[in-house]
């Protein structure tokens, strides 16, 4: 019983990677091929200085493929996990710190982004909300992963990360 | 992360942890850096390349203060055509290679009247450029400057490339050496035309850019790549 309990588990733990890794790969490798749309789009969130959030522009395309390749091959499980969690809580705060400012933009959360026209303001307010609500799933997919972070076809041993 | 395990494990956990944290920082770090490099190497290239610019006869250019302090050349034809743009608009940049040319010689064979209202919403660098291209129009280079500034306009908005210092080489590829341009362009000396012209925007119903009226009338167009087929099109027919 306790052992088919286990690899139930293992096996909830590998859903949640593939779809945290998953959703990370996609969103990692269609900014990664128009490093300046991402540049823009960082810059767009008014956040940081401009010159600062072109190299947050340029440089996270690569954090998310990083993460979701330890996701995704079961490397360092956890500390993945962690990692693609807070992102995700960075993401949220980002976007709501854009919307409670009153800043159209698209969110650029899979390629794209920038400044968008006032006339679309309704669908801008929902697709911040919707974001908010992805982004919030998928830390939570993070946070059941750094708990539960052995899961089946994974390089991880069970010793080094069932801690 | 690995306070439960035993002491030789978590040491090996610690290992393992910072090793995978230096791969993510060396992925972050040399792809980022990539990025950046590239992006800096094409707006370089792009500068280089103006040196192969053929610059035109100069052309006399006012400033139109009743339709908001607009660059106006050519003025006295029947033909009027009002151009919105932003320097650091890409769809103008788009706009601006398909039809530069065809307008150059509007302008050029006193075809058509043609107001360029240079906008600067898009952030510090559109307000540089547009007080350089004022500076350009008084040195009777405007056309040259405006379709340089175009054919170097970097993808990133704001990246700081457009500095003085890039304003005054794309003035020089294009035969603007003067003291008072190098003069104009450092000191701002055209900020309150850029401020006019920005400022017209609202009473001239300006949403975004480009926007283009022919005679007064705007231009609305079916094709989104701003083709000439349809601009020179609608410009015939007034």
């Amino acid at each position: 019983m306790k052992f088919f309990s286990a690899n139930k588990l293992e096996i909830i733990t590998f859903i949640v990677r593939i779809i945290l890794g998953g959703v990370l790969l996609a969103s990692g490798i269609l900014k990664a091929k128009d490093p300046a749309e991402s540049a823009n789009a960082a810059a767009a969130y008014k956040i940081l200085p401009t010159n600062i959030a072109h190299l947050f522009g340029y440089g996270l395309p690569w954090l998310e493929i990083a993460i979701a390749f330890l996701l995704i091959l079961g490397i360092s499980v956890r500390l993945a996990a962690f990692l693609g969690g807070f992102i995700m809580l960075v993401f949220v705060a980002a976007i709501a710190s854009v919307w409670s400012r009153g800043i159209l933009i698209d969110c650029g959360c899979f390629g794209g982004g920038g400044v968008i026209d006032p006339s679309k303001a309704t669908e801008a307010y929902r697709s911040y909300f919707l974001a908010i609500l992805r982004d919030l799933a998928l830390a939570l997919g993070g946070l059941y992963l750094y708990f539960f972070p052995h899961g089946i076809l994974s390089f991880d041993k069970k010793s080094i990360t069932n801690a | 992360m690995a306070k439960s395990s035993k002491s030789s494990k978590s040491s090996g956990d610690k290992f393992t942890r910072w090793l995978v944290i230096g791969m993510v920082a060396l992925v972050v770090i040399t792809g980022g850096g990539f990025s950046l490099l590239n992006q800096n190497n094409k707006n370089s290239e792009a500068l280089i390349e103006l040196n192969d610019f053929k610059v035109g006869a100069p052309i006399p250019a006012s400033i139109d203060i009743i339709n908001g302090s607009a660059i106006a050349l050519n003025t006295g034809a029947t033909k009027v055509i009002d151009i919105w743009v932003d320097p650091q608009c890409p769809a103008c940049k788009v706009f601006e290679d398909a039809n530069g040319g065809y307008i150059d010689n509007l302008i050029r064979t006193n075809k058509a009247s043609v107001r360029f209202h240079i906008l600067s919403f898009l952030g510090d660098e559109s307000v540089r450029a547009a007080n350089a291209t004022f500076c350009a129009a008084d040195e009777k280079h405007f056309l040259d400057f405006h379709k340089a500034l175009y054919l170097v306009q970097s993808p990133v908005k704001n990246s700081g490339f457009w500095s003085n210092e890039t304003l005054l080489d794309i003035g020089s590829a294009v035969g603007i050496k003067s003291k008072s341009f190098q003069d104009c362009v450092t000191k701002g000396s055209k900020l309150d035309l850029v401020k006019a012209n920005y400022g017209s925007m609202e009473k001239f119903g300006i949403k975004g850019t480009p926007t283009v009226f022919i005679n007064g009338k705007l231009w609305e167009r079916k094709s989104s790549d701003f083709n000439l087929a349809e601009f020179s099109a609608a410009v015939e027919q007034g």
